[in-house]
């Protein structure tokens, strides 16, 4: 059981302000929605929680464990994966490489071993092939799996993204914009999977621009707007709000 | 017959073997994501170490071969520090002026290494049957890199260094594993050149090693590891098999880099593999359909 905490955050670029006094909490068995209208600061905070920028002042804890200045891969290891909004899968490769190449923070078979190929990686290199194939297994894929995944349709690609972030085990998923280009079946599919995952104990956040979408799945939500957060708590509330509403129509 | 065959052929064999050596010192440092062309530099470094360890200290070539392999590695790895830094054609850059500055230090400090004329008299210790043997071992551990751990790391790098961390992968530690194992093999394969042609000399590690090396893998092929060999392969016997082309070697390998690039951007054995895999897929495609499954 764990939870994403950011206290006070902030990011300032010479004078902009990216992000002003943050303050989220991503508890295990939730979906936690970040909404916010375009260049609110949503990727700025995806940047920060990840480590691909450094914070200016504030904190990011991940249960007890700081995670402030922490690099990219290390916060990947400390149980933290992620999709991206504008799908990176390694588009050349088959599916199942892709999916197996999100077991890397498992893998602990030591250099030599690797370099010579020997009995423990082999063996290494089977389980995760077998792994990734009943993760394929469960999010119907099956039959893709020797398929390059950049020939995938774009919502099998979405899946595929999911299966290689899911792959690493984490104990928070970060889904930046999942549901961006999906119809509303598509994305019903989908939302469906990440209740699953919630309800299994893995906290979740969910970055969106489709309020609909929020509305239905998340069952606290936080609103950006400039850097700085504007509202938070249920979305029935949230989406009422008069500073909410101003933010988004740009009234 | 046969025999006479091979003798006449043994020095183009053992070129061969030699530079299928250098070609997959320089394709596993490009696997990994790291534009380098420090090879050319670090297989240097081996020969000259080597070479110099027995004829002028003695030392048994087997140990100096041992000797010559360690300093490209090391070397790499030192080198791997600021490299780091850099990306894609700087990382080019940056090595090209290790090369040329391991080219300047061979010609300039001539005591050690005989200056512009180089080191002659080398022992010649390194049949045909040990280059064979030599390159069947490099092939075998750069296959099973890419069977494991560290082949999963560098192709993922490669193709998205930013969701190859977001992995857990981290890019510094993995492009400086690439970096040693090619300055091994680069140092390695550089001890059996000084000990198969009697002679080294600083120009033969220059401009002219770095673009044949890079040739080797862009035209075989930069993802299968026969890629390099069949490179290598394919562009030493052609001027062979064509004799008047002999003399403009280079100019061809340019020509040849040239129009693989615009048309077979993924070398000639790795198009010929996903051709072989794409048929495959079609096949499975029109029995899935046959059976009915329109998924």
């Amino acid at each position: 059981m764990s939870t994403l905490v950011l206290d006070r955050v902030s990011k300032r670029f010479g004078g902009v302000i990216a992000a002003d006094n943050v303050s989220m909490q991503v508890p295990s068995g939730r979906i936690t929605g970040l909404i916010g209208p375009n260049g609110a600061g949503k990727t700025t905070i995806v940047n920060l929680i990840t480590g691909m920028m450094e914070l200016t002042a504030g904190a990011i804890k991940l249960d007890d464990r700081d995670l402030s200045t922490t690099s990219p891969h290390e916060v990947s290891r400390a149980g933290l994966a992620r999709t991206f909004q504008n799908i990176r899968l390694f588009k050349e490769a088959p599916v199942i490489d892709n999916v197996m190449g999100g077991f890397h923070r498992h893998e602990k078979c030591s250099l030599v071993s690797s370099l010579f190929a020997l009995p423990s990686a082999r063996a290494e290199t089977r389980q995760i092939r077998e792994k990734a194939g009943a993760l394929l297994e469960k999010f119907g894929m099956t039959r893709y799996a020797s398929y390059p995944a950049g020939s995938l349709a774009y919502g099998h690609q979405r899946r595929v993204e999911m299966m290689r972030a899911l792959a690493s085990g984490p104990s928070v998923l970060l889904l930046d914009e999942p549901v961006a280009g999906m119809n509303d079946v598509e994305a019903g599919e989908l939302g469906g999977i990440f209740r699953e995952l919630a309800n299994g104990g893995m906290a979740v956040l969910l970055i969106e621009h489709n309020m609909r979408f929020v509305t239905k799945l998340c069952e606290h939500v936080y609103v950006l707007d400039g850097g700085r957060l504007i509202a938070e708590g249920p979305p029935k509330q949230v989406t009422s709000d008069p500073a909410v509403i101003a933010a988004y129509l740009g009234a | 017959m046969m025999s006479d065959l091979f003798i006449a052929y043994r020095p183009l064999i053992d070129l061969f073997l030699l530079h299928s050596g250098f070609a997959l010192g320089q394709y596993i440092v490009l696997r990994a994501g790291v534009f380098s062309v420090a090879n050319a530099g670090l297989t240097a470094i081996g020969a000259y170490l080597s070479a110099w360890l027995t004829l002028r200290a003695g030392v048994h070539p087997a140990l100096s071969v041992i000797a010559g392999t360690a300093a490209g590695t090391l070397v790499a790895l030192l080198l791997s520090w600021p490299l780091a830094r850099l990306r894609g054609v700087y990382q080019a850059i940056a090595t090209l002026a290790f090369v040329q500055v391991v080219l300047s230090l061979n010609v300039y400090s001539e005591r050690f290494t005989g200056g512009a004329m180089g080191m002659n008299g080398i022992p010649k210790v390194v049949s045909t049957g040990t280059l064979f043997i030599s390159l069947l071992v490099t092939l075998y551990i750069i296959w099973a890199i890419s069977r494991t751990r560290l082949g999963r790391a560098f192709d993922a790098i490669r193709q998205d260094e930013m969701v190859a961390a977001s992995l857990g992968a981290s890019v510094r530690y993995y492009q400086s594993v690439a970096f040693a194992i090619s300055g091994a093999i680069a140092g390695y394969f550089g001890a059996m050149e000084a000990f198969n042609t009697y002679t080294i000399e600083p120009q033969r590690f220059g401009f002219d090693f770095l673009v044949a090396a890079l040739t080797y893998v862009v035209f075989g092929g930069r993802r299968s590891i026969w890629g390099p060999v069949v490179g290598a392969a394919v562009l030493i016997a052609l001027p062979e098999l064509a004799r008047p082309l002999a003399e403009y070697r280079t100019l061809v390998y340019g020509l040849i880099m040239i129009v693989v690039m615009a048309h077979l951007p993924r070398g000639v054995f790795d198009t010929f593999v996903e051709y072989l895999h794409r048929r495959r897929m079609a096949r499975m495609d029109r029995a899935a359909i046959a059976k009915g499954d329109n998924a």
